[in-house]
């Protein structure tokens, strides 16, 4: 077990954790205690309308709680933490899944490269995850959106405060998932995207919300390309 | 024969319309639209000679072809100015559950008082609506 005196500790005004989580009860709890390990920041848990106690775990872990009265999938918990953010003037906002696959650890080399100016958005990437399938539908959204990134569909993110008021504007509001649309809605703002490789663990309980049966897949999959072919090559003005 | 049935449909139609924004069931401004389609029908169906003289002066020999595709059309049409607005009232309700979750956050936090989970609210047919 590692504790806050043997690995790096950060202590960083105006940044905020955000974790979107439905039934996420067996893992929320221990996935907070985790960030907590590493840094300061508050933790914010925007329940997606869970059926279960995470609600009261991720309370009781000492997280503020967003809840959603009705289910508006990863992405529209997402936002709503994003505008929480934007409301409560957070200068940056971490996204972590709720499911114990994100590693609090390395929270430090994703934010290096936003405090050093290097870039605006990073994403903690981890290309080694992910079945051939995957990787093909990876290469197949690259190919046809022209996102230059790595991993496009990582939860895992570090957003500065002008991307964090591009994201929490109506305009993201239309997506269904937080990958293709809000990367491209990110770079068409002139908005600096960073990959950064880290460390994933797997799902520690339950199964992805994204790829939970075929049909979710091939839906996702035609969603996603249509996004990407259409919203190639726009540009936005600078938020 | 046939004209006088297409008629009444169309003046049927046109009654139904008025009934159901008579009782609330129709906003207005979608009542206008079914209300205009409704006197078209009904006018071309009384009136088939009108069509006809149209079609004869785009050079269509068959008049009732012309009149399917411009039905055909203006309904496509409808139902893509309907996905446009369905498009926009859900961004309105994410909007607005995300702006209710955020203020019920802010006013438990003014309270410091816990959300406990309420087993009893349901979800099922909401997230249904939202995710068709």
């Amino acid at each position: 077990m590692t504790t806050p005196t043997d690995k790096p500790y950060i202590s960083l005004p105006r940044c905020i954790v955000i974790i979107p989580a439905r039934n996420e009860a067996q893992d929320i709890a221990f996935v907070i205690d985790e960030i907590k390990k590493y840094c300061n920041f508050p933790v914010l848990v925007v329940d997606d309308a869970s059926t279960d106690d995470t609600i009261i775990k991720a309370r009781e872990a000492g997280a503020i709680i967003v809840p959603l009265v009705v289910q508006l999938g990863a992405w529209g918990a997402t936002q709503t933490g994003l505008r929480y953010a934007l409301q409560n003037g957070y200068t940056y906002a971490a996204t972590m899944d709720a499911d114990g696959q994100h590693l609090a650890e390395s929270l430090p080399a994703l934010l290096q490269p936003i405090i050093s100016k290097e870039a605006d958005v990073t994403i903690g990437t981890c290309t080694r995850r992910g079945s051939i399938m995957r990787k093909i539908a990876w290469t197949l959204m690259k190919r046809v959106s022209g996102l230059r990134l790595e991993d496009l569909t990582s939860g895992f993110r570090i957003y500065d405060r002008r991307a964090i008021r591009r994201l929490a504007a109506w305009q993201a509001t239309l997506l269904e998932y937080q990958d293709v649309g809000v990367l491209a809605m990110l770079q068409a703002s002139g908005i600096r995207i960073k990959d950064v490789e880290v460390n994933m663990l797997p799902r520690r309980h339950g199964m992805s919300r994204v790829f939970y049966s075929w049909t979710s897949v091939i839906y996702y999959m035609s969603y996603t390309l249509l996004l990407s072919f259409t919203k190639r090559g726009v540009k936005h003005h600078q938020p | 024969m046939v004209a006088l049935i297409t008629g009444i449909i169309g003046i049927v139609t046109a009654a139904t319309i008025v009934i159901l924004i008579r009782r609330d069931h129709l906003h207005v401004r979608y009542g206008l639209w079914w209300v205009i389609a409704a006197i078209a029908f009904a006018m071309l169906g009384l009136f088939p000679a009108l069509f006809d003289n149209i079609a004869r002066y785009m050079g269509i020999a068959y008049s009732p072809v012309l009149a399917l595709t411009i039905g055909a059309v203006i309904l496509v049409l409808k139902i893509l100015v309907m996905d446009i607005e369905r498009s926009r009232n859900a961004i309105r309700l994410h909007r607005l559950i995300q702006r209710i979750a955020l203020l019920e956050s802010d006013l438990r936090e003014m309270q410091g008082k816990p959300r406990e989970a309420d087993p009893d609210e349901d979800h099922g047919e909401l997230d249904d609506a939202l995710h068709k």
